[in-house]
């Protein structure tokens, strides 16, 4: 047995990984105008305003930098080694970032940590606005990407690829889709037509995607009629929400919105009659006792659920470091990794994106919930000693959450 | 559009070198031409959206959707309506199939309206060297009638109009970036707002500005700035920084004249309304 240090074992994982792999990471398109950047393992500092002219010495660096994160722009430069304001920024692809974060699925309170750094109080789920203790207002937040997590990204990334096809035309071929290595999915558009496109101009797109400022109004929904379940773009998905929500939405959740008892009676009464009318024009003015007024309180709650929970901010700055495919995620010691679209559905993420299939590691556990890399499961642990397949061992190193104790043999 | 004489009228403009008058001018013009497309037939509407690369198409009638004119490339539609003011005008409350907006004929008119003006606009951009004393002449008095018809009806009413003439040019740099939804760092925002509110801006209209802003959040900026106008908290009102402290932080872009005799954003700010008040009556050349 050899005693070894945590931080030097990832760093010798992460170098093996580049030393073996480095041929797999195709550098982007245009890779010369674009900036790239490192977050160093050993030194914790980020290199940016790096750019590469050879497929060669792009590969090269991850072997000699080991960096625990490597980025690329979204944009183009004539100059992306410069400072910003000197790179003369030529364009940027169309890019979006759909992280269980901005999701908060239910299931973070289970999984998700966080603690003061100044008092030493920690809690459960997202943290509060406030530490209770303290009054400090910043937070260490440990989050896991688990199964349910990864379930309501994948869910929203596939709304997202709808509106983008079927509303704003980009075609499959121009995307490209993958497992951040984390707790989300990365949505890359390649297309010179959106090249130009400022930040307003993206601003609108986000907002389409959003449906933030949507009036259903200016689609249709009047006092004499509503949106069809088979209408385009918004009205379409008005429609479609709204039948949604009606068959699933408890007399309580419709009080919660706002709506008059008798409307939630009247709703109750004519179920069978709101389903059958869906198949002429809705049931939108049909149902006694349902004003205008309500349908509109229905319908803005119901296209809530049609939109797609991007992060706005990702695709608004045109000037974003994106992490690139295959590189290993210093969270995780999981690849970013890419899939297609048409199999999303039967895409594994936390399969796909183990990048250590091979050996065994023993570990000291500090904390740590069930949790699944590759197909098996394990935990949870807390403060035990545990001999773990080498992906699940480094996936605990990284997030912080355990020491190691012991390197299986079938490690060189 | 009377085609002989607008290189004319745009060569005068530039000349006049001055960003209010031009933006007035390619305004007009813009209103001009999108009155005069509103009448014209389909065919020509199209054939001058594809001038500026538009993708516009006759809308192929469809059950669910009727009433429409033509089908226009959403990129191109955004690049113009993103920053009309409406919500009927915001992408999301549009129909959209496979990348298409669907618009009516008037609508067409009104962006290109924004197409036109913005071209119109980029034309002004150019510098002309120098003109025969007598133009020169003619355009001054014009410059003058300008300011003192706009300057006048504009001073009482829509105050933070005619004010923008008498930014020192640091303020006039922020409140561009700003306008064109880019970042301002922090000390930035900070010196704009102080400034705006210092002057007399409605609070409505600071917040306005930061609309544009891709991380707005309205209730957040509107605390901020009736913070900063002492309508909140503390209670003080603050002042923009001094020159120098802007200075320090890559703020100020370089003194013009009257910068060199004052040490404050605020007091350019009062100087140069009185020189402007005092000089917009003369006779032109003097
Ligand atoms: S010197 Fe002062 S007033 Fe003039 S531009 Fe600089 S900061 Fe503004
Ligand atoms: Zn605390
Ligand atoms: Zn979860």
């Amino acid at each position: 047995m050899i005693k070894i240090d945590t931080k030097a074992f990832i760093q010798a994982k992460f170098s093996e990984y580049y030393e073996k792999n480095s041929l797999n990471i195709h550098p982007p398109s245009s890779m010369e105008k674009r900036e790239f950047g490192f977050l160093l393992l050993k030194e914790r500092i980020m290199l940016r305003h790096k750019a590469f002219k050879t497929a060669q010495e792009f590969r090269d660096s991850f072997k000699t930098l080991i960096p625990s994160h490597v980025y690329f722009s979204s944009a183009y430069y004539e100059r992306p080694e410069e400072e910003m304001e000197e790179k003369g920024w030529l364009g940027a692809d169309l890019v979006f970032d759909i992280d269980a974060d901005h999701i908060s699925a239910p299931c973070s309170k289970t999984h998700d940590t966080w603690s003061c750094p100044h008092c030493k109080t920690t809690g459960r789920g997202t943290p509060p606005k406030k530490c209770p203790k303290c009054n400090k207002q910043k937070f260490e937040e440990k989050t896991w990407p688990c199964e349910i997590c990864l379930e309501s990204a994948k869910e929203e990334t596939i709304k997202l690829i709808d509106i983008l096809t079927n509303d704003l035309g980009f075609s499959t071929n121009e995307m490209s889709l993958s497992f951040s290595g984390h707790r989300g999915y990365h949505l890359h558009v390649e297309s010179k037509d959106i090249l130009t496109l400022n930040s307003t101009s993206r601003k609108e797109i986000v907002d389409y995607i959003v449906g933030i400022g949507l009036d259903p109004q200016l689609h249709g929904l009047s006092k004499i009629g509503g949106p069809n379940l088979d209408d385009f773009g918004w009205r379409g998905r008005i429609a479609r929400g709204t039948y949604e929500y009606l068959l699933s939405a408890t007399p309580e959740q419709l009080e919660k919105i706002g709506l008059p008892r008798g409307v939630i009676q009247s709703l109750g009464k004519h179920k069978e009659r709101i389903l059958e009318s869906w198949k002429y024009k809705g049931p939108w003015t049909m149902i006694k006792g349902v004003s205008f007024e309500s349908w509109s309180k229905i319908a803005e709650q119901a296209l809530k659920n049609q939109a797609a929970k991007i992060d706005t901010v990702v695709t608004t700055d045109v000037h974003r470091l994106i992490r690139l495919a295959d590189t290993l995620h210093g969270k995780t010691g999981l690849k970013k990794t890419e899939t297609s679209i048409a199999t999303i559905e039967e895409f594994d993420p936390l399969k796909s994106a183990v990048a250590f299939p091979h050996g065994t590691a023993s570990v000291d556990v500090s904390e740590a919930p069930k949790f699944r890399v590759g197909s098996e499961f394990h935990g949870p642990y807390r403060n035990e000693k545990v001999e773990l397949p080498m992906a699940a061992a480094l996936f605990l190193l990284c997030k912080g959450s355990a020491r190691i104790t012991e390197v299986g043999s079938s490690v060189r | 559009m009377e085609i002989p004489s607008f290189p004319i009228a745009i060569m005068m403009v530039v000349a006049t070198a001055d960003s209010r008058i031009k933006r007035t001018y390619a305004l007009a013009e813009a209103k001009r031409a999108s009155t005069l497309l509103k009448g014209e037939r389909k065919e020509t509407i199209m054939k001058i959206a594809n001038n500026f690369k538009w993708k516009l198409e006759p809308a192929q009638p469809r059950p669910n959707l009727l009433n429409y004119d033509f089908a226009l490339d959403f990129k191109d539609y955004i690049r113009n309506a993103a920053i009309i003011q409406h919500k009927k005008w915001k992408l999301v409350n549009r129909m959209l199939s496979k990348g298409e907006v669907f618009l009516t004929k008037v609508e067409v008119c009104r962006l290109l309206e924004e197409e036109v003006r913005r071209y119109i606009e980029q034309k002004l951009q150019v510098k002309v060297k120098s003109l025969s004393p007598d133009i020169m002449n003619r355009i001054n008095r014009l410059k003058q009638l300008f300011y003192e018809k706009r300057g006048k009806t504009s001073w009482e009413e829509i105050p933070s109009e005619v004010i923008i003439i008498a930014y020192p040019p640091c303020i006039k740099r922020l409140h561009e970036t700003i306008s064109s939804g880019h970042h301002l760092s922090h000390i930035g925002r900070f010196t704009l707002t102080t400034f705006l509110v210092n002057i007399g801006m409605t609070t409505e209209n600071v917040v306005d500005l930061f609309r544009s802003l891709a991380d707005f959040k309205e209730r957040m900026t509107r605390y901020q700035v009736e913070h900063i106008a002492g309508l909140k908290g503390s209670r003080t009102k603050y002042i923009p920084p001094q020159c120098d402290t802007l200075r320090t932080h890559g703020v100020c872009p370089g003194m013009d004249d009257i910068c060199r005799r004052i040490r404050h954003p605020l007091a350019y700010y009062r100087r140069k309304l009185r020189i402007i008040k005092t000089e917009a009556p003369l006779a032109p050349g003097a």
